[in-house]
């Protein structure tokens, strides 16, 4: 089956970029632009795969991984925050929070291919 | 040395005829050693040595790439075209086709890898260049490893997948996975959420140890231990993804076998036996799906179970037999070649073909009947679109004009494009054309984009004259025809002066699809999953106007919506949060208005019928779980039916 | 008599039959009216299912089935044959068919109040339709049998299933 990932940023070019990657790489992509989109979408269908921003308004990352696993709907669902490289705290924060991997910005499109076979196949 | 003709694969004879040009090529290249034929021997190695990675022919790859490297240094103009140069070439040419011949890798082609004649070659380009050891082709090390890892209790929870990784790391060898449940609790103890399992994989590998660690790059928190097992007799282990043993000892020595050759051999399969073996697939699918139902209702555990185990096998089998029907679009391609020079002959001009994305797969079936609609393509692009070489040059372009065929793959679709730097679409000729035909009013000012269109018209030829290949009106009408009933779409882009983009997509496969269930009124619809964006709820949704319409709101954009009580001449829906799922089609966004979106399912698309193929709207049937008959929505109808009633809609960007 | 739940489809039974002068014909009604068909092209009978509907589709086939995993069309003979719609009761069946549509061999069903029983028709004995004014279009139907007593129509799977809907002629004029 198509496998469908979730894309949850409030930067229009990153949405993009990820949607283009992943879709040639076989996937189907939805997106929303803050954390709080991002839950309605992923409680409106089933997802494989989320990728996420840290840093939006309305709801951030954190925040957004927090709601997700404690939702039914979010539970088992691959997570992986769209992270910084100089600042490595954040990622065992949002670890902590029930984030699954991270992708750290700037990424290209190898990297975020690999990321996305390694944790839904 | 001759060129003998060894197995059949598309990629040795690709190559064959690769080392076939690359002769003339070298010759050339001795007497006039320009940029551009420097360039053409490096682009063919390059291609050689690429293609022997990817196909089995790694051993070759690796001779090759010494030479591919030292005429790179030729690019650079760090090292001189010179006759012994070129006489190493030549020699180094025969020694690839017989490692070609020897059908890949294996003790023959390291053989003649580690020749004394291959070694003295190596060894000359060697001194020619002045580097350092240029060295036998060796075998990397294999190591043998013992991973154990347990993951933390919450792992499963936050999406850690422990099959992925165990399929990870049998991706970078043969593996031997045991399974640790000591510390499972007793059932009533048990919280399914929780992860209480380990694994100990022994792995036989030759990649370094960071490879392993890569593995669990984020399971970090994971008790994690890998060593490397240092054994006197190397034995060989093979795959055992089944076998474990349950009470945690570990065979060293399980099997001795040896490990799976890449490359493999062929088998030649009738394309009937193909066909009745993916109907019978379909049949499995849908049996499969009603039993998935009644195993639902049922409450059985052990049903439950078994019925699981079934639906992933036939998942399973659904792709590997899909994957049977797949061929690379180079075989098609490859025949274009031909096709472009006869044609640049015949017509007077220069064109050169390039090809990118051919190793991009495609149904076989739909592959025979693309093959037309893209010859089409190309004799428009060399016929109309391209000038004469004089006419090139005088506008500024090189006087070999270039036609590109793509091909990739995009969520369950393929595009295939072809794309060439001509003059573009003649946009006066279209109009006056029209006007002649009556498809447009005299005095109307269509947009370059909609006369864009009318070469879409049956019939539609704006040639002068009929040569043999073009003007007899077997337009792009036909093409479109074909294309369509391949359930795909066209779209064109052209730019004056500038050259024309034609893409069609595609969608990977006619008979099962992955689909999108929804409901309205009593009744569900099957929407084909790659045509759908996304899904909104219809009240939240805000309302905008756009040329007197109410669209919906959707982020930045304005998208126009059809409710399918109206299309489906149906009475007003009275439910009151509906749900809108947006479709994509042909560039055209458009938003579907329905009662209720149900999930999705593997949906194997049955034909209409004769009293139903007339009906707009459906791509065709499906029986659901439940044994009712869902009709498939044919969202590009749908879109075009939307786009002609209501005049010209937005062009959302693609 | 009783139905048979399913009927091999064997055209041989019918086309010796009709020229040794008799015809093996499924005898339904529909509205009280008995009609035949020739048992050959019977695939099945099954009890009723929902219907699919197709929107905007014709009047004449206006929804789908699931038979045996198979997509079938149901095709609305009563509108084809003029008469009212009513609604199916418990003897109903829905009878399944091969017949050839537009030169292809096409399994569709008919939904039937009741099946009653298969009988030998002499064809030779076989009716033109009575200038009664009877309500079906001719182009549909054969002709009339008589069995035990009582009136059977003959229909003309031919024309009967045809897409395109077939000539209407008006069933007064005979030519």
């Amino acid at each position: 089956m198509t496998k469908t990932v979730l894309t949850i940023d409030d930067s229009r070019a990153i949405r993009d970029i990820v949607a283009s990657t992943l879709k040639g790489a076989g996937y189907r992509i939805i997106e929303a632009a803050n954390g709080a989109e991002g839950l309605q979408q992923m409680r409106s269908e089933p997802v494989s795969l989320v990728i996420v921003d840290l840093n939006m308004p309305v709801m951030n990352g954190f925040d957004f991984i927090l709601n997700a696993r404690k939702d039914p709907k979010g539970a088992g669902v691959p997570i992986v925050m769209l992270t910084t490289e100089s600042k490595p705290e954040l990622r065992a924060q949002g670890k902590a929070a029930g984030a699954t991997g991270w992708l750290n910005k700037p990424f290209d499109a190898d990297m975020l291919i690999s990321v996305a076979r390694k944790l839904v196949g | 040395m001759a060129i003998n003709e060894p197995s059949d694969s598309a990629y040795v004879l690709e190559t064959m005829d690769i080392l076939d040009g690359l002769e003339a090529q070298l010759l050339d290249l001795e007497q006039d050693p320009n940029p551009d034929a420097i360039d053409a021997v490096f682009r063919a190695l390059h291609t050689i040595k690429g293609g022997g990675g990817m196909f089995g022919y790694r051993t070759m790859a690796e001779f090759v790439h010494h030479f591919e490297d030292a005429f790179d240094k030729v690019r650079d103009g760090k090292l001189s075209v010179s006759s012994q140069l070129v006489n190493l070439a030549l020699r180094a040419r025969d020694h690839v086709i017989a490692m070609l011949n020897c059908g890949g890798d294996g003790p023959d082609a390291t053989a003649l890898a580690n020749s004394t004649a291959a070694q003295q070659l190596l060894a000359d380009l060697n001194g020619l260049l002045g580097a350092q050891t240029v060295g036998r082709v060796s075998e990397k090390p294999t190591k043998l490893w013992k991973i154990t890892f347990k993951l933390a209790p919450n792992a499963l929870l936050n999406g850690t997948r422990p099959d992925l990784l165990l399929a990870e790391l049998a991706s970078l060898g043969a593996t031997q996975v045991t399974l640790d449940g000591a510390e499972v609790p007793p059932l009533e103890h048990l919280d399914p959420t929780l992860c209480h399992l380990g694994w100990t994989v022994l792995l036989n590998t030759t990649e370094p140890r960071a490879a392993i660690e890569d593995v669990f790059i984020f399971t970090d928190d994971a008790e994690l231990e890998i060593s490397e097992v240092v054994a006197d007799t190397k034995a060989d282990i093979v795959d055992t993804p089944q076998e474990t043993l349950q009470n945690g000892e570990i065979d060293e020595n399980a099997v001795r076998r040896p490990s799976k050759e890449i490359g493999g051999d062929f088998v030649r399969v009738s394309s009937v036996k193909l066909d009745e073996i993916l109907d019978q697939l379909g049949e499995l699918v849908i049996a499969q799906a009603r039993l998935s139902q009644i195993s639902a209702e049922s409450h059985n555990p052990t049903l439950a179970g078994l019925v699981e185990e079934v639906e992933r096998l036939v998942t399973g089998m659904r792709e590997v037999t899909l994957s049977v029907r797949m061929l690379p679009i180079e075989t098609v391609f490859g025949k274009f070649r031909r096709v472009v020079r006869d044609l640049s002959a015949e017509l007077g001009k220069d064109v050169e073909l390039a090809t990118s994305g051919g190793e991009t797969e495609i149904d076989k079936s739909v592959i025979d009947r693309l093959s037309e609609p893209l010859v089409h393509m190309i004799r428009n692009s060399i016929d109309h679109g391209i000038e004469s070489a004089d006419g090139r040059v005088a506008v500024g372009k090189p006087a070999q004009a270039t036609v590109w065929l793509s091909a990739k793959q995009e969520a369950g679709d393929i595009l295939i494009s072809v794309r060439d730097d001509g003059a573009g679409l003649n946009t006066d000729a279209i109009r006056s054309k029209a006007i002649q035909r009556g498809l447009i009013a005299a005095d109307a000012t269509p947009s370059d984009l909609e006369l864009h269109q009318l070469i879409f018209a049956p019939g539609f030829s704006t040639a002068q004259t009929i040569s043999s290949v073009s003007g007899r009106g077997v337009g792009m009408d036909a093409v479109l025809t074909t294309i369509r009933a391949l359930r795909g779409s066209l779209d064109v882009k052209s730019h004056a002066g500038r050259g024309t983009l034609v893409t069609l997509r595609i969608p990977l496969s006619l008979a099962i699809i992955d689909g999108l269930l929804v409901r309205q009124g009593a009744a569900n619809y099957v929407i084909p999953l790659a045509s759908v964006d996304e899904c909104v709820e219809f009240d939240s949704a805000e309302h905008g106007r756009e040329s007197g319409r109410t669209m919906l709101q959707i982020r930045e954009h304005l998208v126009p919506f059809v409710d399918l009580t109206q299309a489906f001449n149906e009475p007003t829906s009275l439910e009151r949060s509906r749900r809108v799922v947006i479709v994509k089609s042909e560039g055209l966004r458009l938003g579907l208005v329905v009662d209720d979106i149900l999930g999705q399912n593997q949906t194997v698309i049955k034909a209409l019928g004769p009293f139903h193929d007339a009906v707009d709207g459906f791509a065709g049937a499906t029986i659901l779980g439940d044994g009712s008959v869902a009709l498939i929505i044919d969202v590009a109808k749908l879109a075009r039916q939307v786009a002609i009633a209501h005049g010209a809609l937005r062009r959302a960007a693609a | 008599m009783t139905t048979q739940l399913h009927i091999a489809t064997d055209r041989q039974i019918n086309a010796q039959a009709a020229t040794a002068g008799t015809e093996t014909a499924l005898i339904m009604r529909l509205s009280g009216e008995a009609f035949g068909i020739a048992v050959g092209l019977v695939h099945e009978i099954m009890d009723p299912i929902p219907v699919t509907k197709v929107p905007n589709a014709p009047a004449f086939a206006s929804g789908l089935i699931n038979v045996r995993g198979a997509v079938v069309p149901v095709v609305d003979v009563r509108e084809r044959l003029r008469m009212a719609p009513a609604l199916p009761g418990p003897a109903a069946r829905i009878v399944v068919l091969d017949v050839e549509v537009d030169a292809q061999l096409t399994r569709l069903a008919i939904l039937a109040d009741a099946v009653e029983e298969v009988i030998d028709i002499e064809t030779s004995y076989t009716e033109p339709i009575p200038d009664m004014g009877a309500p079906w279009p001719e182009a549909y139907v054969r002709g009339v049998a008589r069995n035990r007593g009582s009136i059977v129509v003959l229909l003309n799977p031919e024309t009967l299933f045809r897409p395109d809907g077939g000539r209407s002629s008006n069933s007064e004029s005979r030519t």
